[in-house]
């Protein structure tokens, strides 16, 4: 496994340049460019420094497959799944590291309505990436290259239509938003506008760097949480480079973790849900809670962006997310998008009155922890039989690793896709019975 | 050398055809190995008006920044503007997108050292070891992105007027007809003559257009431009190549002169009227260049074929004019560079200041006939080809320092090979059309032989 450049259905993602580079750049989006044939391409970048280079790389090689490209420079990925759901390009390729670190960059394909490829269309662009044989035009027919502005005003105005815009407008809330230096800045502003907010906006200039590690938990929020104290603000929030995942960071200037966010917003949009709520095997059991108290069910998934919309479209489910702050509004795009999961938790404010704090107390029951076990690759998969065969008898989910209820306790061991190590996530009612389950697995692990 | 791949490295830079070699990655890999070899910093950035510099050009921008090196787009940009501009802004090196006289399906990466000149071969081998082995250095963070540098063409503009003798030209209120195949020469060229007090009639200066013919300015790629002078009754007409670094000259008759005698006028009145400097010219020029030095009582010096060859003699001789029989005057007051608007400039005064017609100026000079030819060759092929000819005409070498060049007192041959393909071209000039062709048809015919029978 290599610690340096990943490549899932999704993307390509790797640290710059050791595992991701122009090169490797422009086969990749050769490959797609190939399996598309045709088309006006959207191609954004987070605001890394990385990104200006991987955006000329991308650019020249969608025109030499005699694709357009509409360059909409630094923008949120889901705004641009947002455009694409509406048809305004045909597909897009967004240039970001998401939560990674910023010597770290990634290419996210996106599909013709927004959504991530499948597993199925992700092997055909890998056929194509590695024969290498990738489309190419004369002279006459390469790819026009456009630099656009996007309507930002539509996307916001959607959301608009689809939250309780009055009831927020109403509160003139004070909030305090951590943009992390990166693509959110390009919406923040006309947002407060729209929604009538006091934004006090931190990391409000995109300068290629970031001020911390861009992903929005408890870790990296203490500037949002002394500002917010600093300010009397009512709320905080926090988003990853490209506005795909979002923390909270309540009144009193505390910073909840991201697991909060699906639950949250999931509460606020509650009335539009009918079907059912899409999670992943390794998030919270928080949004079991709200399952129960309106009798929506739950379903449970493999962790990642891709299998939580496929499932959501296999379902028909209004909404889905992941415990690592990202949730998809389907209404709005085929995306996770944090913009639409900040208007809904202000709705939900506003329409309960209350401070976040308050909210979420019905919720705050559990503790959880993640840890990292480092076992080679082909042992790891060995362990995880074993752990199959262990806890056989309490029905575990398998789609991706393990995941095992037991009372007031579950956890999750899946293969990490970064490192040669298990991933384990425990969710317990108590201290005591996460520290049993923790032994518990140790004693199972210790042998490899 | 085999026949066959579009794809053309050489000393000038990468060239090959758009939809077959030219690839954004070999773009990406070459740009990132060029940066690599300058030692990053500024790099110059500069296209002609090909539909394809869009697609290059983004290719370019991508490994100039991986390597670590901060591109400076300069626009649309005549190659010898762009080689002043290198030179102007202190930047460690350029990359001119331009296939030049190649027709449009054509691009390539031209390659311009510190202070605006070529690369010498061995300067661009270093460069090759570095693209071929993969060594091209990519930096993870750094704060890099393209700047736009508006207005790029001032530094070329300001030493031409600095150069012309503007009030000579204004008395004599001249009609020029200028085409500039819709080349980077485009949008400057009307406003520079203008500059001049010519009164300007353009044809194909519009850079949204594709080439509306084959760009070599040649006398059979020139008759838009003869109709038109003879309709506007103008006194000369211009044409430039796509990079405008070449200029080919129409006379007030519509005919063109040709490409030996625009280089031969031009260095005939800076020596009258400039500054009495020796010559360097290539081995396969016209001998006209002797019979005017010798008029003017200056050396002739002799280099190998290409810009950076000549340049690197003139500098050595301390001469100030030159260039090469494809229309490529080179004036070091400007640039050492090949320069269709200093000709221009050389050609308006001399018309101003003789007072006579492009024709008369034409007929001043004694005639020459000069034939070209290229025959497909492997470069083993040639060598043998190259001692036999040693042999035969052993008495009469001029030069072998380029392929080989014989010289008699009635005519001379030049057989090279090519740089840039697996050819060698012949070369040979006499006073006589009939005298030429017959030398010609000796050469093939030995060459030929040779080749069949060669060991």
């Amino acid at each position: 496994m290599s610690d340096k450049i990943r490549i899932t259905t999704s993307g390509i993602r790797g640290k710059v340049p050791e595992g991701l580079n122009v090169s490797i750049v422009s086969d990749f989006t050769s490959a797609y460019a190939t399996y598309l044939e045709k088309g006006d391409i959207a191609v954004i970048t987070d605001g890394r420094w990385s990104g200006r280079m991987f955006a000329h790389s991308v650019i020249s090689s969608l025109s030499s497959s005699g694709l357009d490209t509409s360059f909409l420079r630094v923008l949120p990925t889901p705004v641009v799944q947002f455009f694409l759901k509406d048809r305004v390009f045909d597909a897009g390729i967004s240039i970001t590291g998401g939560h990674n670190n910023e010597n770290w960059n990634a290419l996210l394909l996106l599909n013709r309505d927004g959504s991530y490829p499948d597993f199925i269309e992700g092997k055909e662009i890998f056929n194509i990436y590695h024969s290498k044989d990738f489309k190419k035009v004369s002279w006459d027919n390469l790819g026009k290259i456009k630099n656009i502005d996007a309507d930002i005003d539509k996307y916001i105005e959607k959301i608009g239509s689809i939250v309780n815009t009055e009831e927020i407008r109403k509160n003139r809330f004070k909030i305090v938003v951590d943009s992390c230096s990166s693509s959110p800045v390009k919406i923040m502003d006309k947002f407060a506008q729209y929604f009538n907010i006091n934004l006090i906006h931190l990391n409000d200039k995109i300068t290629g760097k970031f001020p911390h590690k861009p992903e929005p938990s408890p870790e990296n929020s203490y500037q949002t949480e002394a500002t917010v104290r600093a300010t009397s603000s009512d709320i905080g929030f926090l988003f990853n480079s490209d506005g795909s995942r979002l923390s909270v960071v309540d009144e009193k200037g505390r910073g909840l973790s991201e697991e909060f966010t699906l639950p949250l917003v999931t509460r606020a949009y509650i009335k539009n849900i009918n079907s059912q709520i899409i999670t992943t095997v390794a998030t919270s059991k928080i949004i079991e809670i709200i399952g129960e108290e309106f009798n929506i069910p739950v379903l449970r998934t493999k962790v990642g962006q891709p299998a939580v919309i496929h499932l959501m479209r296999a379902k028909n489910s209004e909404i889905g997310g992941e415990g690592s702050g990202s949730v998809c509004i389907r209404e709005l795009s085929f995306g996770y998008d944090s913009f639409i999961s900040l208007a809904l938790i202000l709705q939900l404010m506003a329409e309960t009155g209350k401070p976040i704090s308050d909210i979420i107390k019905k919720y705050d029951r559990f503790i959880m922890k993640k840890f990292k076990k480092f076992i080679p690759l082909e042992k790891s998969y060995k362990a995880l039989h074993n752990l199959e065969k262990k806890y056989g008898k309490l029905n575990p989910m398998t789609i991706d690793g393990i995941r095992v209820e037991k009372k007031g306790v579950w956890f999750n061991i899946r293969p990490s896709t970064t490192e040669f190590a298990l991933r384990i996530i425990i969710e317990a009612e108590d201290e005591q019975l996460l520290e049993n389950s923790y032994a518990e697995i140790e004693d199972i692990l210790e042998v490899y | 050398m085999k026949a066959g791949s579009d794809l053309k490295i050489s000393v000038s830079g990468v060239r090959a055809i758009v939809g077959k070699s030219l690839t954004p990655k070999l773009i990406i890999s070459f740009a990132e190995a060029f940066a690599t070899w300058t030692g990053g910093g500024k790099i110059a950035v500069a296209y002609d008006s090909r539909p394809s510099r869009e697609f290059v050009k983004n290719g370019v921008f991508a490994g100039l920044l991986s390597a670590g090196a901060t591109p400076i787009d300069a626009g649309i940009l005549p190659i010898p503007s762009f080689q002043i501009f290198v030179d102007s802004i202190g930047a460690q090196g350029g990359i001119a997108i331009t296939a030049s006289h190649n027709p449009v399906k054509w691009n390539a990466l031209k390659l311009i050292k510190k202070g605006g000149y070529y690369l010498y071969s061995y300067e661009a081998e270093e460069l090759f070891d570095i693209y071929n082995q993969e060594r091209a250095k990519r930096v993870g963070l750094n704060n890099n992105s393209v700047k736009n540098y508006p207005d790029s063409f001032k530094f070329h503009l300001r030493k031409l007027l600095k150069f012309a003798n503007i009030e000579l030209i204004k008395k004599r209120k001249l009609k020029v007809v200028i085409d500039s195949c819709n080349g980077a020469g485009s949008p400057f060229v009307k406003s520079f003559l203008e500059e001049l007090g010519c009164e300007v009639r353009t044809i194909n200066t519009d850079i949204n257009k594709i080439f509306p013919r084959n760009p070599e300015p040649v006398p059979e790629n020139l008759s838009e431009l003869s109709k038109e002078v003879k309709r506007e009754k103008a006194d000369i007409g211009f044409a430039q190549d796509a990079d405008a670094d070449r200029l080919a000259v129409v006379d007030e008759n519509g005919n063109p002169i040709g490409e030996e005698s625009t280089l031969s006028l031009a260095i005939q009145y800076y020596l009258k009227r400039k500054a009495k400097t020796d010559i360097v010219v290539n081995l396969s020029t016209t001998r006209m260049i002797e019979d005017i030095a010798k008029e003017e009582n200056v050396r002739v010096f002799r280099a190998k074929v290409g810009e950076i060859n000549v340049v690197e003699q003139m500098i050595k001789k301390g001469s100030k004019i030159g260039g090469e029989g494809n229309g490529g005057i080179i004036a070091g007051d400007i640039h050492f560079c090949r320069d269709s608007f200093t000709g221009m400039v050389l050609f308006l005064e001399y018309l101003a200041w003789s007072n006579k017609k492009v024709s008369e100026l034409k007929k001043g000079l004694k005639e020459y006939f000069m034939k070209k030819t290229k025959i497909e060759l492997s470069y083993i092929e040639y060598t043998k080809i190259f001692e036999k000819l040693k042999e035969e005409f052993s008495d009469n070498i001029e030069d072998l320092s380029d392929g080989i060049k014989i010289g008699f007192p009635e005519y001379w041959f030049h057989v090279r090979p090519s740089n840039t393909e697996p050819v060698v071209r012949i070369i040979t000039e006499s006073d006589s059309e009939d005298k030429s062709d017959e030398i010609m048809d000796m050469l093939i015919n030995k060459i030929e032989k040779w080749r069949r029978y060669a060991e």
